[in-house]
């Protein structure tokens, strides 16, 4: 250990898993051997979108020799839900997707499950499916679940049974009726901006698929081993649908290859632990070709959002009608937290007196939406960021003042009634703006070519055009009120510490931060600290609530900071004692116990497990130390059903801004991002270096995101789940110039007063796009996927500029 | 992948044989970029596949030792084996020379990684209307010599595709090499291809346009990827920049190349898109080659090989 | 059918019986161990399978094992000589190139190939030659920082 680093906390130290990671050491799911005896499972999916299930004939499956056991959802008529139990594990007696999970085949080999899966036949009856959220919100169409009056849900959602809509959440604030905000604030409005704004499914697309091994063991002990992001939260799915008692269940994650929530919640894990649970004794695997991976895992859910917004002569926004009919897919339960969160959150990082907000979650028959980076911000935001920009051009603003003047400041009291923490947006847009050289400021918005190629000092290219664009975002975690986090922290004899945490290691860096931040709490060099968490496992590790919603440097931060805090306490006490002095007089320095009073120090090694010995060894003191701490917020309240209103929705929000320069060639459409400038305001960056990386790939992942969806025909089947046709960014399309601002406005409650980013990265990037289009074409697009030809027709309707007629064809 | 059965004939004999096995679909075995993925998805069900690269010529990338053909001197074809690698081709000083074209197609195609697998036999083979190398060698006039159990033939490219990845081989034929004469000193070609994505992607249109000195003047050659069942000509275009390649010229030989595709709808762009692509990338490339003219540069700088 | 065949592989000699359908990559990982070549599409396209074969970089999911005979193989376990990181590995290290890590072995293979054949190149043919290899996590530019740092230095990368 030559290098020592002493207090890391805001140091960019490098990485502990990076070691790993570039020698090939680094093991996932579908690393781990299990030995000859492995199982392999492949799942039977639904072709069809939507049908009842007459038969299913598994005996042709059976009969091809190494075949072990076919599973279906007769057999395990069980359904699970975080929030809303509305899923069968494999389909019962009706399937609601392509893709759907229908059987499972277990066998000795790939080869051999994947032809017994083509062997097993079912017979469906079609029934009439529904694709469009909005459509499947109306009241005369066909019903996806007719049996959602009976489901189990938790007490904040608010299904709407004999109807399509899974959750709606109602906001309610200031002179507005469930008609809409009241006439007379519409007549206050010196503009008004009204439009709808769309945006498809898009998938995760994790450089690791879903991959996941089960082994139910002859006296009910059952083991998982997956690439989760939640290992307890499966855990608790698992044990309420099968009925398998908590303790008696076993999940294992090592390395994450990806989640971006897509690995948050169950998938198909579930469905191999039923597999498993027919060949008993024998570990199956099951991992997701890429094609699954795109339709049979989860998605990000569609949205049709109507916005209506007004604001007065000075540009103070009054009012906001806002609603979201998010395409949830087939099955809602993840789902529904995120259109609610969509609700309490809809007026997006905004100071609106009089919102009225509707947020629905609707069921329609495509692949399931799930949690995905942003978990419903980036879907508002698509359009919000729209309106407000067409709003500021309206009333002749240039929209950073715009946004300066109306963004949510600490202290405000928002939209769910709740006052605002610590924040400061002003920074972060003051931040952008300057970074990628906005206009003038004061000027009125003006969106034509010439002007943005005024404002450029390099002229772009001959048939090229370029535009500035900004966008302000805001979330919370969304998370139910109690979502606890633990750890332990405990040495070894070298002083060396492992710190034990049930958070997961996704790539975001969470382990390193922890490391950093245990080393500050204890007082010892960052080089001593291994974070004991690869892998999580449910028998060993400490109880983490999920790896989501950007919480784990918050959340599992403070309970690290508590367990290191609670070992250092004890250290301190045990040499105060020795020495009979008081604990505080004495400090852990480079690891080495100080008294600022005598001066003697002790050094960590040895004592932290074998104690102190007494005068002429009469005795010893102390002891193996460790520590253990643990961090739940416990001021979170419900919300009034009718108005969304309460004292305290969410925990805290993370707010930042990003503003982008794009180039479109007007021959082609396509659109490059030149530039992208961001800023956040993370309370404390534990690691700045890291806070960066987060913000370089946030900005990438959010503009490819702008020219994803998942395509589908008419009878739901996908026209595009692989890479040949679902184009994420390359290191081609990437933007070269990624430039982040890093703001901190301490956090009351977070660990030196920090607050995740990890989602927020994303959220404002395809909006920032819009408007740097529209700024660069003067054409508006309200509906994603973004493309060249999309942009090319919408620049020249009448075709290709000629100085000949084309031919008649 | 469900199963098949891998073989390495010695020679042409052993090939053909296995290739012509009764009650078995066997497959050419190249590349495999494109064998492997459409075994995987079904599209392809192979009891066999039959592994050529090793057999005579194959490999070979030369302009020695031909026998005369087309009426080049020797030397002045160019062979291009059909078990070459489009990277192969990409970066070979050879046919940058004086075939730069096909060395721009071929880098044009898939991404490093697939470039250096996929042989130009293969991209051929699959008969893509989309394939990258065949515009390129559309306009260079090239033709494939084609080895087979009945015997040995030559096909002029643009006879080799008959319809949607369908080509004009007999059952147990394959393509053994390339034969491409040296077009005359001062042509210039380029292939410009448009896709989705900036590289990594498959073509919505893709543009071959070389200008051969002739006469005094210039005779042009110009091909067109994934807007027809084929790759195919342009003649009409052709015909148009041969009287002169002004710019009203250019635009009329743009239109005229509209004229001659039909492209589909498809997941990747919609057919009007790519008749309007078909204009733009036309005259984009029509111009590039006069622009190459008048600067004397016969081999493009590639930055990215 | 099976076949045996003799990979060399990061300078060892492996002698193994393959099934004729099964891929370099399946064999890798499933019969030698060697799990740094990963499964993201098999499909050619994300390039997390990417190892250097007789000096190109290829990916694994795209050669039949039966076909790999005889090859000369290098795999992210081979990178790193007598305990020392590679230049490479160092620099994805110092640059923070690595997140979730799974497209990290395809990188640094793709990577080493690209600088043995051009060891000094421009920032257009670095992304260039890892447009087939896609990373979900890192936006690339961190990546793309590492080779142009290890490639500005004066000695060749072999």
């Amino acid at each position: 250990m030559t290098q020592q680093t002493s207090n890391p906390v805001g140091k960019s130290v490098p990485r502990v898993d990076a070691f790993e990671k570039v020698t090939g050491a680094a093991k996932y799911v579908d690393d781990m051997a299990f030995g000859p005896g492995l199982l392999y499972g492949k799942i039977v999916h639904s072709p069809v979108a939507h049908a009842l299930i007459k038969k299913i004939d598994t005996s042709k499956a059976l009969a091809l020799p190494g075949v072990k056991a076919v599973v279906t959802g007769q057999d395990n008529p069980t359904r699970l839900g975080l929030y809303l139990k509305d899923r069968f594990i494999f389909a019962y007696d009706r399937v609601r997707y392509v893709g759907e999970s229908v059987a499972g085949v277990v066998a000795v080999s790939e080869e051999i499950a994947e032809a017994a899966a083509k062997l097993v036949e079912v017979e469906y009856e079609l029934l009439e499916p529904v694709f469009d959220p909005y459509k499947g919100a109306q009241p005369d169409a066909p019903l996806i679940h007719p049996d959602l009056g009976k489901y189990e849900v938790v007490n904040f959602i608010f299904p709407e049974p004999g109807t399509n809509i899974s959750e709606h959440f109602k906001l309610r604030k200031g002179d507005v009726s469930d008609a809409g905000v009241s006439d007379a604030v519409w007549a206050q409005c010196a503009a008004i901006v009204e439009d709808t704004y769309t945006l498809p499914q898009i998938q995760h697309a994790p450089i690791e698929t879903h991959v996941a091994v089960a082994r139910w063991d002859l006296d009910g002990q059952m083991t998982l081993w997956a690439a989760s992001q939640s290992p307890f939260a499966q855990r608790d799915l698992l044990s309420n649908s099968i009925g398998v008692p908590h303790g008696n269940i076993r999940v294992i994650s090592p390395y994450v290859g990806g989640g971006f929530g897509g690995k948050a919640g169950i998938s198909i894990e579930a469905n191999v632990v039923l597999m498993a649970k027919a060949v008993k004794g024998h570990p199956v695997k099951v991992r997701m070709t890429r094609e699954e991976e795109f339709i049979a895992t989860n998605v990000r859910q569609s949205l049709v959002g109507t916005y209506k917004i007004g604001c007065d002569a000075d540009g103070n926004l009054l009012a906001m009608e806002v609603a979201y009919y998010f395409g949830g897919g087939a099955y809602n339960d993840y789902g529904v937290n995120i259109s609610r969160a969509a609700g309490y959150s809809c007026t997006g990082p905004y100071d609106v007196p009089h919102v009225k907000g509707d947020s629905y979650c609707v069921y329609t028959n495509h692949p399931i939406g799930s949690a995905m980076r942003g978990f419903g911000m980036p879907e508002i935001h698509w359009g919000l960021e729209q309106v407000m920009d067409k709003l500021a051009e309206k009333i002749g603003m240039d929209v950073a003042d715009f946004k300066r003047r109306n963004c949510v400041r600490t202290g405000d009291t928002i939209l769910t009634g709740m006052t605002m923490p610590q924040v400061d947006l002003i920074t972060c847009i003051d931040k952008v703006t300057q970074a990628i050289g906005w206009s003038r400021r004061g000027e009125a918005f003006r969106a034509s070519p010439q002007d943005s190629i005024k404002r450029d000092k390099e002229m772009p290219r001959p048939g090229k055009v370029r535009g500035k664009g900004l966008a302000i975002m805001w979330k919370a975690p969304a998370m139910p009120p109690n979502p606890g986090s633990s750890a332990i922290v405990r040495f070894n004899e070298d002083a060396t510490v492992n710190v034990y945490v049930g958070g997961q290691e996704i790539g975001q860096g969470a382990f390193t931060v922890m490391a950093q931040m245990a080393a500050e709490a204890l007082g010892v060099p960052y080089e001593w600290v291994r974070v004991s968490a690869n892998p999580v496992d449910t028998k060993y590790s400490p109880y983490e609530w999920q790896t989501v919603a950007s919480r784990l440097t918050w959340s599992m931060g403070n309970a690290v900071k508590a367990a290191a805090e609670d070992a250092r306490g004890k250290i301190l006490d045990i040499v105060a004692q020795y020495w009979d002095e008081d604990p505080a007089d004495l400090d852990i320095k480079n690891g080495v116990v100080v008294s600022y009073k005598s001066e003697r120090e002790q050094p960590l090694q040895k004592m932290v497990v074998y104690g102190l010995p007494n005068e002429n060894f009469e005795g010893w003191q102390g002891g193996p130390i460790v520590g253990s701490g643990k961090f739940m917020p416990t001021y979170v309240t419900g919300l009034d059903p009718e108005t969304g209103q309460g004292a305290r929705a969410v925990v805290h929000y993370t707010v930042g801004a990003q503003a982008v320069e794009v180039e479109v060639d007007t021959e082609t459409g396509q659109l490059d991002v030149l530039r992208v400038a961001s800023a956040y305001d993370v309370g404390k960056a534990i690691n700045p270096d890291l806070v960066m990386t987060q913000i370089e790939g946030g900005a990438v992942h959010g503009m490819s995101s702008a020219f994803e969806g998942l395509r589908f025909d008419d009878k739901g089947r996908p026209l595009n789940g692989s890479f040949v046709d679902y184009k994420i960014a390359t290191a081609l399309d990437a933007p070269r110039e990624i430039h982040g601002d890093i703001v901190e406005t301490p956090l009351e409650d977070g660990p030196w007063g920090a607050r995740g980013v990890g989602e927020h990265v994303m959220v404002p990037t395809a909006p920032a796009i819009a408007n740097a289009l529209y700024a660069a074409t003067g054409v508006r697009f309200n509906n994603l996927p973004l493309s060249a030809e999309k942009i090319f027709m919408a620049l020249h309707p009448e075709g290709p500029e000629l100085s000949c007629e084309l031919p008649g064809r | 992948m469900q199963p098949f059965d891998y073989y390495k004939p010695k020679n042409f004999d052993e090939a053909f044989k296995l290739l012509t096995l009764p009650d078995k679909l066997m497959y050419p075995l190249a590349g495999a970029t494109d064998l492997i993925p459409h075994t995987r998805d079904g599209a392809w069900k192979p009891d066999g596949v039959v592994d050529i690269k090793g057999l005579p010529g194959l490999r070979d990338l030369t302009v020695e030792g031909l026998e005369p053909c087309c009426g080049c001197a020797p030397g002045e074809c160019l062979y291009v084996g059909a078990a070459v690698r489009m990277n192969e081709i990409a970066g070979s000083p050879l046919v940058r020379s004086h075939w730069d074209v096909l060395a721009q197609a071929a880098a044009a195609m898939g991404n490093e990684q697939v470039r250096n697998r996929a042989t130009i036999g293969g991209n051929l083979g699959t008969a893509s209307p989309a394939a990258d190398s065949a515009p390129a060698l559309f306009v260079l006039d090239a033709s494939l010599l084609i080895k087979g159990p009945t015997g040995d033939r030559s096909l002029p490219v643009e006879r080799f595709f008959i319809g949607p990845k369908r080509n004009a081989l007999k059952k147990g034929e394959i393509i053994v090499g390339i034969l491409i004469p040296k077009p005359p000193a001062g042509a210039i070609g380029v292939y410009e291809k448009l896709s989705r994505r900036k590289a990594g992607d498959l073509s919505i249109v893709s543009v071959a346009v070389m200008a051969q000195p002739h006469n005094g003047g210039y005779r042009w050659h110009m091909a067109l990827g994934a807007v027809a069942p084929t790759p195919i000509h342009a003649p009409q275009a052709e015909a148009i920049l041969n009287e002169s390649h002004d710019d009203a010229h250019i635009d009329e030989a743009a239109a005229a190349a509209y004229g001659c595709c039909c492209p589909i709808d498809d997941v990747r762009a919609s057919a009007e898109y790519r008749q309007m692509m078909v204009v733009n990338i036309t005259r984009r490339a029509i111009r590039r080659v006069l622009t190459l003219q008048r600067s004397n540069v016969e081999t493009l700088e590639r930055s990215h090989i | 059918m099976l076949h045996e065949i003799t990979l060399i592989i990061n300078g060892d000699a492996y002698t193994v019986a393959v099934q004729s359908h099964h891929t370099l990559l399946k064999v890798l990982r499933e019969q030698l161990g060697i799990t740094s070549p990963k499964v993201g599409c098999e499909n050619g396209e994300c390039g997390a399978c990417t190892v250097i074969i007789n000096g190109a970089a290829v990916n694994s999911c795209q050669v039949l094992a039966a076909e790999a005979d005889g090859a000369t193989i290098e795999t992210v376990e081979g990178l790193s000589k007598d305990g020392n990181l590679h230049p490479l590995q160092t620099a994805f290290i110092e640059h923070n190139a690595v997140q979730c890590g799974f497209c990290t072995p395809g990188m640094l293979m793709s990577a080493k190939a690209l600088l043995n054949h051009n060891p000094h190149p421009t920032e257009d043919e670095i992304r260039h030659a890892l447009v087939g290899n896609l990373c979900r996590c890192t936006g690339y530019t961190r990546i793309v920082a590492a080779i142009q740092d290890v490639s500005s230095d004066s000695q060749i990368v072999g």
